[in-house]
């Protein structure tokens, strides 16, 4: 039973990596907006085969890769300007179902576009996996968690240090007193959504040489990411990133030690869990505690 | 007799009729799911009608197919019997999914929804001794009166419309009183309707169980009619498709709940026989993508639902005058 732990483990810290990214993509967006972005997970999806489908027309893995992050941007901007925009300033619940109605479409379009099949693509650097802890980690799994730890650094530098990131941060904080200063909350709002695009894509391309890629990935990915952030508070990027290890984790585990098929409902009992204990979430008020 | 109760009587005849001008097998069974997804329509927009939005309606909808199959198939009990104790049972889970869900703020109730929800479907095909697991559960008894089995399409169509009808009726009791306005106070804000005396838990518990109540009793109806289930009808996908029909309606209007059960089922069994012919490679849910766009544009253009976004647009349209006299001392 315990030797089955590290790998365990190790394989709940690379998943949980993913999830991060996510999670981190739904509090940008959350914290920016009040919106729960539910076609979070769309993105990865969308990033994942759009990069299959240009490496496929014999492009390199890195530049199919970028291209494929940028068109997902492009298409997270759209879904802000042509489906959140229009309905700026409505009840939540309508901008919940808005999202959920943008996550039905997009994977239907993507079922029309590229149909069930799953796509795969070749690790970043191909080799004999790592033998690490007695555990077992294949080298894509490295570039998992590195990547999404240098992300992760990255956005936590532009909002720390930058102007830009400033101003992301003052929306998330008092997005009237913003006005009053002259960033306007729209095109704030542009911004989160488009950088989530990124954030999700990422994810979703460093995940598939490990699990493949297929039209309704991101539904998993995505509700997976949700309970990630939402156990780290959703307001709070830090405990979301966190939240997300900590779900890689748990599900890891639950397929490990329990009947796999049931590690799906683990994690939204987790989530229930949290909800029913904290709404502000567990990381977060634990945090609140100490101060 | 009022404006409305002569309405209802007038539909109340259309559907009596309707059998004998489209009497095809075929048609008669889309009838049949129209009334039995408006039941669990309606449910939700009640649920609607206090602020909330659930995502795990169909979950309600299964726990009730699931419980009623089980009773009247393993231990023989009468299907009637079996449908009214799945129905309780299922109103008694929702109340106990209820009190510590109800206390969230409405999008953390919804995600608490969906959460429940997929726990359900995962245990529906998980528990492959009790359910059958994904392949499901085979000879459930169909419903019989007197003998006489309502097993025939055209029977069971009198039968389920007679039940929506009587949903309607209620829900409509249900929202036009004290409790209706109770309910509006509520969707309007629930820290002025508490502070006017309103109960809000007590109301908002109330139209959730009798939301998850409505979704139970089609489940049940449903196990009985077509006689097997399996897991899938009652996915978080189906979830979403419930809510699509009463958005379509109007999330807080109740004769809406008809309208978008039957516009979506119609349109549902359109795309289904037409989108193969343009996209002949793809199967499964591509319906998806129309459904999506639907459902976004239906929020931004008709947040109120089609029915009263049309008529909206109508005033807007007729040529500038003398407003026209409000309906009578409706």
């Amino acid at each position: 039973m315990l030797a089955l732990l590290p790998q365990l483990l190790l394989t709940g810290i690379t998943i949980g990596s993913i999830y991060a990214l996510i999670a981190l993509g739904f509090v940008l967006i959350y914290g920016v907006t009040g919106i729960l972005n539910f076609a979070q997970g769309e993105f990865s999806m969308l990033g994942a085969l759009v990069c299959a489908t240009l490496l496929a027309w014999h492009l390199p893995l890195a530049t199919a890769a970028l291209i494929s992050v940028a068109a997902t941007c492009v298409l997270g901007a759209l879904t802000e300007r042509l489906a959140v925009e229009p309905a700026f300033g409505a009840h939540p619940l309508t901008l919940i179902i808005i999202t959920f109605g943008v996550s039905m479409a997009l994977r239907g379009l993507a079922l029309m576009l590229w149909g069930a099949d799953p796509y795969a693509l070749p690790e970043f650097t191909p080799g004999p996996p790592l033998v690490l802890l007695g555990g077992v980690l294949v080298r894509q799994a490295v570039w998992a968690i590195g990547l999404s730890v240098a992300v992760v650094g990255a956005l936590f530098t532009f909002f720390v240090r930058t102007v830009p990131g400033a101003a992301v941060r003052a929306c998330a904080d008092n997005a009237f007193a913003c006005r009053l200063v002259g960033i306007s909350p729209r095109r704030v709002s542009l911004a989160a959504f488009t950088l989530s695009a990124a954030l999700g894509a990422v994810a979703g391309i460093v995940i598939t040489p490990i699990t493949g890629a297929t039209y309704d990935m991101g539904l998993g990915l995505g509700l997976k990411g949700f309970v990630a952030a939402v156990i780290g508070g959703l307001g709070n990027a830090p405990a979301a990133v966190v939240g997300g290890y900590l779900v890689g984790i748990i599900e890891s585990l639950a397929t490990g030690y329990l009947v796999p098929g049931y590690a799906g409902a683990i994690t939204f009992l987790v989530l229930l869990a949290v909800l029913f204990l904290q709404r502000e979430g567990v990381l977060h008020g634990a945090q609140r505690r100490q101060a | 007799m009022t404006r409305r109760g002569a309405g209802l009587a007038l539909l109340a005849c259309g559907i009596a009729g309707l059998p004998f001008l489209a009497s095809s097998a075929y048609l008669l069974t889309v009838f049949n799911i129209i009334g039995l997804s408006t039941i669990v329509t309606l449910g939700l927009i009640l649920l609607g009608s206090s602020g909330q939005v659930s995502l795990g309606q169909a979950a309600f909808y299964g726990l009730g197919a699931y419980g009623s199959a089980l009773l009247s198939r393993d231990l023989g009990w009468s299907p009637w019997a079996t449908i009214a104790i799945a129905t309780a049972a299922t109103a008694g889970v929702a109340y106990l999914v209820g009190v510590p869900t109800l206390r969230l703020a409405e999008h953390f109730f919804v995600l608490a929804t969906l959460g429940f929800g997929i726990i359900v479907n995962v245990l529906m095909v998980q528990l492959v001794d009790v359910t059958g697991g994904a392949s499901g559960l085979r000879d459930i008894p169909g419903l019989r009166i007197a003998g006489v089995s309502l097993a025939a399409d055209r029977a069971f169509y009198y039968l389920v419309w007679g039940l929506a009808l009587a949903a309607l009726l209620l829900a409509q009791n249900i929202t036009s009183h004290r409790t209706g306005r109770a309910l509006r106070a509520i969707l309007g804000s629930e820290v002025g309707a508490a502070a006017l005396g309103v109960e809000v838990s007590r109301y908002k518990m109330q139209v959730f169980v009798a939301s998850a109540a409505y979704a139970a009793l089609a489940g049940g109806l449903y196990a009985h009619y077509i006689r097997f289930i399996s897991p899938s009808p009652f996915s978080l996908y189906a979830s979403l498709f419930f809510l699509i029909m009463a958005v379509v309606g109007g999330l807080t209007n109740i004769w809406g709940g008809l309208f978008g059960a039957a516009l979506i089922t119609i349109l549902d069994q359109v795309i289904r026989a037409q989108v193969p012919r343009v996209f002949p490679r793809v199967g499964g849910e591509y319906q998806t993508a129309i459904y999506g766009i639907l459902l976004v544009l239906i929020m931004i253009f008709f947040p109120s639902g089609i029915v009263r976004g049309a008529l909206d647009l109508g005033r807007l349209l007729r040529p500038v005058g003398p407003e026209p006299a409000k309906g009578g001392s409706a």
